[in-house]
């Protein structure tokens, strides 16, 4: 499989650069704002707590990108294996350990057709898991709670095996690393500026009974945000494609913004149903892993689908790398 | 049994606050481990101690709790290496806090191998006992526990604690009597390592206490006839 030098695209040096920029910047104002004694210390401190995440994220998130196709391929199956278990142990579903284990080995499964550049198998996955999960209680006789716990299990496996897997077999492509540092830097300033925006201008609020604290100005203003930088990006990244005509750029700019925010308010529908405030507690300022990583969930397939319309991903790669054939 | 979509009882908690807790459930990781735990745990039993258990016919359907006298670390280790299959997953070890929960590597150990529960000697709350009561009943749970207290430095048994009447009494939830022999032969408390002794386990008739009252009496009652029942199961009073 061909391979290209790390920093060989210039949205590369360009992303990784502005990230650390952002960061130093953010340092700098929630400092001055505490020097100078503006805003809440509430406010300041979830601040620094959520800037002091970001720090110890961003390398996480953005180290096995740079690294390479299998580092990328083994961060994706942890991030799926972290937000299944945040996932179960918050629906009950690990109460019921066999389906719990089905969708272990989906995720395990969709990543490996990932590892082996096989798309014939990644595609069929998702029947197929879905028809395990389906039949795999079924010998228990114990048909109480099925529709439950298989419903559950899809739905878990959908978001965190095939769904986020999408991200996975996009590192099939010699030069995905513009594309997926994009979409975890713009699906992660969506979230931001939906924060800013929020506080900034205020007003309604969006769906107050789903997420209390998000308004209609912080979801418009982080759309239009979203959807500027996503088809500035890719203008850059999808030079000399079919994709690389402004109204099509614009569209995908949109989709990741739409994505984005909809993953987040999907995970709010969740909390909300469960009645729970957040996922877990190992990502200090932000909550759990799904709490954070909630809209890239929806954005990964979308946004695979629709480069993939236009361009493909690891075209004229050898396939079948493991299995052969 | 229906399904609840409720959180596990310890959602929320930070991780080293989660392995103390007596709300600890577990999930696929913790019994994908103790699985592994379990089946080398009874490698060692049937290998090096020749373990032989009688009585095996006597264990019912989770919830029960499994007591024994209690005279070394090899105690815990052979009831929960005994049970099988739904028993065997829902089975948590009732360990002393502060031998076992110390530091959060032994915690984790105690936890996700032996799915112990922390139990704070001289300074048991009655809420504790009562989310253990709570639980057992509630999430059909198999508590292996000794109500003897601590080890018996000289291998006989002590009077038991009314902890257990404390647990049992006025439920459905039935008692079994087990008695372990040859443990303290093999690992008495000032030996560092087991030597390779042989056990025998003999598991009695389960034991009820719906009629009894939750009260002192009623708790120092119930201690008093499992510890009977424990006594009966001697070799020598057979």
């Amino acid at each position: 499989m061909m391979r290209e030098a790390v920093f060989a695209h210039p949205v590369t040096v360009g992303i990784v650069a502005a990230t650390v920029a952002v960061v130093l910047v953010a340092g700098a104002v929630i400092g001055a704002m505490t020097l100078a004694g503006r805003g809440t210390p509430e406010l300041r401190r979830e601040l620094w707590l959520r800037t002091g995440s970001w720090c110890l994220l961003l390398p996480l998130m953005m180290g096995p990108v740079l690294l390479g196709r299998e580092w990328v391929i083994g961060a994706v199956t942890l991030l799926g294996l972290a937000c299944l278990r945040e996932f179960d142990r918050a629906t009950g579903l690990f109460r019921e350990p066999l389906v719990a284990g089905l969708v272990v080995l989906g995720i395990l499964a969709a990543n490996f057709a990932a590892l082996d550049h096989w798309y014939g198998f990644f595609v069929a996955l998702w029947p197929l898991t879905v028809g395990v999960i389906v039949i795999g209680t079924i010998p228990r006789d114990r048909p109480q709670g099925y529709v439950q716990r298989v419903a559950l299990g899809i739905f878990a496996y959908m978001l965190f095996g095939a769904g986020l897997a999408h991200l996975s077999f996009m590192a099939n492509e010699p030069g995905y690393r513009p594309i997926l540092l994009m979409l975890l830097t713009t699906v992660a300033l969506s979230d931001v500026a939906a924060f800013t925006f929020g506080k900034l201008i205020g007003g309604p609020k969006l769906l107050p009974t789903t997420s209390p604290n998000k308004s209609i100005a912080g979801a418009v203003g982080s759309l239009c945000v979203t959807t500027l930088l996503v088809a500035t990006l890719s203008f850059f990244i999808f030079r000399d494609t079919p994709m690389a005509q402004p109204h099509w750029l614009l569209v995908f700019g949109v989709i990741v913004g739409i994505g984005a925010q909809a993953g987040d308010l999907m995970l709010s529908s969740i909390k909300r149903d469960i009645g729970i405030k957040d996922m877990g507690t190992i990502l200090p300022g932000h909550g759990g892993v799904l709490d954070r990583f909630n809209s890239l969930l929806l954005v990964a397939p979308a946004a695979f689908h629709f480069i993939q319309f236009f361009v493909g991903f690891g075209m004229g790669q050898p396939v079948r790398l493991i299995t052969g054939g | 049994m229906e399904f609840k979509l409720r959180p596990a009882r310890d959602h929320g908690l930070e991780t080293a606050d989660r392995l103390r807790s007596l709300s600890r459930e577990r999930g696929l990781g913790s019994l994908v481990l103790g699985r592994a735990w379990r089946a080398a745990l009874r490698g060692y039993l049937a290998a090096f101690h020749r373990l032989e258990v009688t009585g095996r016919e006597n264990l019912p359907e989770p919830p029960f709790v499994l007591i024994a006298n209690h005279t070394s670390h090899l105690d815990a280790l052979t009831l929960s290496g005994v049970l099988r299959g739904e028993a065997a997953r829902r089975a948590h070890a009732l360990a002393a806090g502060d031998t076992f929960f110390g530091s959060t590597l032994s915690s984790a150990f105690a936890a996700y191998a032996v799915n112990a529960l922390p139990v704070w000697r001289k300074r048991t709350k009655a809420g504790e006992l009562a989310t253990l009561r709570e639980r057992l009943v509630e999430d059909r749970l198999v508590y292996i526990l000794f109500p003897e207290g601590t080890r018996a430095r000289d291998g006989r048994m002590a009077a038991f604690q009314p902890g257990i009447g404390v647990l049992v009494a006025g439920t459905e939830v039935p008692v079994v009597p087990a008695f372990l022999d040859g443990c303290h032969a093999a690992w008495p408390p000032e030996r560092r390592y087991p030597a390779p002794r042989k056990l025998r386990l003999a598991i009695g008739a389960p034991l009820r206490f719906a009629d009894v009252p939750a009260t002192r009496a009623g708790w120092e009652d119930a201690a008093r006839r499992c510890e009977s029942a424990v006594r009966a199961l001697m070799p020598h009073a057979s």
